[in-house]
């Protein structure tokens, strides 16, 4: 598992706008939050 | 993602620094506390004690720009959701022609039918969802 306070490595995905998001893009100007869920329609 | 102990429902918080702040998943039968997860987001950026960059100043929308939407329509709801996510409300016009006659004669002016959504921008009607937001995102909205 990820552990907090640990570096994030690096990565690109896809945001709600369907524009491609590095990781490295935020950096210095944004927190992030990567929220992952199986399939709509199902708890959060 | 499994590989690094991500399963369903997996919430990871990053903060500006590049540093991981928060890390939990639940299992298919388990629910994400969204408001704890609020507040943790919350905490953490509060916390953060580097600068942060504003983002660059978006780009300016043509003038004349407007976009027509109606009622009971989810393509129309589509649209204004993508509307308020980019901060548009101060910036674009929109023009709702259930509620409109004159917001409608205006759509069959500019477009020679009544089809709602509609982003008119320089002068050109767009008309499916889909491709109204990715022009907002790709016209509008922040660096």
């Amino acid at each position: 598992m990820i552990k907090p306070g640990t570096e994030a490595p690096d990565f690109a995905l896809n945001d709600h706008f369907g524009r491609t998001i590095a990781l490295a893009d935020l950096r210095g100007r944004k927190h992030a939050m990567l929220v992952f869920y199986p399939l709509d329609f199902t708890p959060t | 993602m499994s590989k690094l102990g991500i399963t369903d429902r997996a919430t990871v918080i990053i903060d500006a620094g590049g540093v991981v702040r928060y890390a939990a998943s639940v299992g298919p039968s388990g629910e994400r506390d969204m408001a704890a997860v609020v507040a943790e987001a919350e905490r953490i950026a509060a916390a953060y004690d580097g600068e942060l960059r504003p983002d660059e100043a978006a780009p300016p929308i043509p003038a004349g720009a407007r976009l027509f939407v109606k009622n009971n329509c989810g393509f129309s709801t589509a649209v204004l959701a993508a509307f308020d996510n980019l901060h548009l409300g101060d910036r674009l016009q929109v023009i709702n022609v259930s509620e409109s006659p004159d917001g409608l004669a205006e759509l069959e002016a500019l477009t020679g039918k009544g089809q709602a959504p509609c982003l008119v921008i320089d002068g050109e009607p767009l008309h499916e969802s889909k491709a109204i937001i990715a022009c907002l995102v790709e016209r509008c909205a922040p660096c």
